[in-house]
């Protein structure tokens, strides 16, 4: 499944376990360094203890604890992560409104087609 | 003077007072003192009615000196008319055979200028019983008749503003309760003229078991007790319909604290009321509609996430190399139903959407035929002949996705109902509106059913035939009238059925981008 040069890595923000595991384990095939979390304040504490920086930010809107439209909020409050692009991945209703509000690069819709979550990773990555 | 006081037994005019009750023991000059009275003309006449005597008053309120009006008739004093109606004689006359006369009216100054006396002529006699001349006490009133008028005058004005007041019943109730005054507003409101309702009890405008249950009675007696009942409640009109009422009850007294009344004021409030009912139902209305947004938005999210993660792993089963051929099936099976269910939830949401007035419309210009052409390719894998008949290029402005979602709801339908038979579509414009229509050539639909297919949930044939919801017709026009056009269909038993998809090219001048 491997094969892909890019060794980027991709962090992945997800309440649903699911969901989350087969985006880790998908990335990974195509050769990403993932790192995922299950909320907004898990994704902060990875970004800022970590020391890593990822590629793109995969960011769910629905959430417990943070959601993502608070996770973006403190995001671009915070200058050392605030250019990190951030591809929203959202089922909500009329989430291409809160997409533009969030100023986030790309939006996909859930559910997505792997072709299409692999183009837009692999434009950032 | 002591002769001439006034002070004859039938004398006891209290205007009289001051002249009247001289100190006969005091050792004060009588004639001095009358002399000097400033506030009332005090002087005599003859038998005759000359003038005899004068005061300071007198020379006050008359404007005459002492030396100008003696011997004078008295007559001077009086308006022309009067004196031409013999007023100053008649009054002579009864001042002697009662003793005394009082009148209020007009006498004259020097100077011409009218004003408002009291006037009091007080017959002298001597030991004999022989009459010697008049007393006469002339007060002046022009200041207390003029409060007196307009005190009258803003009465009248008062009680006419009341009569006329259209928007409040305003009457008043004697101790016992009953109507003793009626105004404009009270016929209007109540239905009962003056004549009619005057005199009787005011329970009749209670409902009978208000009436029965004592309610007009406790509240009389709380307005006499506390001075004042207030409350909105149900009354009743002449005619028996009930309204919702704000009434205030208020206790009248008079300046001694005695009970005379009550004064009450009643508005119809039916027409508040009834818009206070309205905006609640409203607001329950809406926050059902928010419940359910809400429940559909969290609904959408549940729903999708397990099918996004559903999708990803078919996918990545897919692309996994020598699968066996069998496998590759299922998996290809297994996503189309995925793919099915997210239609489905697709158009729940969407329905949830149009009947919120919350179709955001995302205007691009585009052209319609690329939009149909594009839409018909996705149709390409059903086995079904279908044929686009146009007319040049019509450029309009409309959101592309809900254009192509309506006409994919029509080709949709026509493939569904057209029994495999070739689909045909048209598309015209007139320069302003631009027209796309589907015919198929399936059983048609009965005339009664033509309507009802717009509706949610309702298809023209027995559900067990046909799979959906039954929501792409009323999804599909709900879109097309947040663009400000419409859609319509034309069908005969037997023939098939044509829908028609009409779009303004420019969106309305005043373009509410939001349906609903």
């Amino acid at each position: 499944m491997s094969g892909h040069p890019q060794a980027g890595v991709v962090l992945v923000v997800e309440d649903d376990t699911e969901l989350r595991e087969i985006l880790v384990e998908v990335l990974e095939d195509h050769g990403y360094r993932v790192v995922a979390a299950s909320n907004g304040l898990e994704a902060l504490q990875r970004l800022r203890d970590g020391g890593m920086k990822p590629c793109v930010i995969l960011l769910d809107l629905m959430m417990p604890i943070m959601d993502g439209r608070t996770f973006r909020t403190e995001q671009r409050r915070d200058p050392a992560i605030t250019d990190i692009p951030v591809v929203m991945l959202s089922a909500q209703l009329d989430a291409l409104e809160a997409a533009r509000e969030m100023g986030v690069k790309q939006f996909l819709e859930k559910p997505v087609a792997l072709k299409q979550l692999l183009r837009v990773v692999r434009e950032n990555c | 003077m002591r002769d001439h006081e006034p002070d004859t037994p039938s004398s006891s005019a209290p205007q009289d007072a001051a002249a009247a009750k001289p100190p006969r023991s005091g050792p004060i000059d009588f004639r001095l003192f009358v002399q000097s009275v400033q506030d009332y003309a005090i002087f005599m006449l003859d038998p005759e009615g000359r003038v005899q005597t004068w005061n300071a008053g007198a020379e006050r309120i008359k404007g005459y000196k002492e030396g100008e009006i003696a011997g004078e008739h008295f007559s001077i004093f009086y308006p022309p008319e009067d004196v031409a109606a013999g007023k100053p004689e008649a009054e002579l006359l009864v001042a002697a055979a009662e003793g005394r006369f009082e009148d209020e009216g007009w006498r004259v100054r020097k100077d011409g200028a009218r004003f408002w006396a009291n006037v009091v002529i007080t017959a002298v006699r001597d030991e004999t019983g022989r009459l010697v001349g008049f007393g006469k006490v002339t007060r002046d009133l022009t200041d207390r008749r003029r409060a007196e008028e307009t005190l009258r005058r803003s009465e009248e004005g008062f009680r006419l503003l009341l009569g006329s007041v259209k928007d409040y019943a305003i009457f008043m109730l004697d101790p016992a309760g009953i109507v003793t005054s009626w105004n404009q507003g009270a016929e209007t409101i109540k239905g009962y003229t003056a004549g009619e309702i005057i005199g009787r009890h005011f329970s009749a405008f209670y409902p009978p078991e208000d009436a029965a249950a004592g309610r007009p009675a406790r509240e009389i007696e709380i307005a006499r007790t506390e001075g004042r009942y207030e409350e909105e409640g149900v009354r009743v009109r002449k005619d028996g319909s009930r309204f919702w009422a704000s009434v205030i009850l208020t206790a009248v007294r008079n300046a001694s604290g005695e009970l005379v009344g009550f004064a009450k004021v009643t508005r119809d409030l039916t027409e508040r009321k009834r818009a206070e009912d309205e905006r609640l139902r409203l607001a329950q209305a809406r926050e059902a509609v928010r419940l359910r947004d809400e429940f559909l938005v969290i609904a959408s999210h549940e729903l999708k996430t397990p099918l996004a993660a559903l999708q990803l792993q078919l996918d990545s089963l897919g692309v996994i190399a020598d699968l066996p051929e069998r496998a590759v099936k299922q998996i290809g099976r297994a996503a189309r139903s995925g793919a099915r269910l997210v239609a489905l939830i697709d158009t729940l949401l969407d329905v949830a959407r149009v009947t919120a007035g919350r179709v955001v419309l995302t205007r691009e210009r585009f052209e319609i035929g690329a939009a149909v052409h594009e839409v018909v390719d996705r149709f390409g894998a059903e086995a079904i002949q279908i044929v686009i008949r146009e007319k040049g290029r019509v450029e309009g402005s409309w959101d592309r996705l809900r254009v192509e979602q309506i006409i994919t709801n029509l080709i949709g339908n026509a493939v569904k109902y057209g029994a495999g038979k070739p689909i045909e579509i048209k598309i015209a414009s007139d320069g302003r509106v631009v027209s796309v229509t589907v015919t198929d050539h399936g059983p048609g639909i009965a005339e009664e059913d033509q309507g009802r297919i717009f509706s949610k949930f309702e298809r023209a044939v027995p559900e067990q035939h046909f799979g959906g919801l039954g929501l792409g017709l009323y999804i599909g026009r709900q879109l097309a009238e947040a663009h400000g056009g419409s859609i319509e269909v034309e069908s005969k038993l037997g023939t098939g059925a044509t829908f028609t998809l009409r779009l303004p090219i420019d969106p309305p001048a005043r373009s509410a981008e939001e349906a609903g």
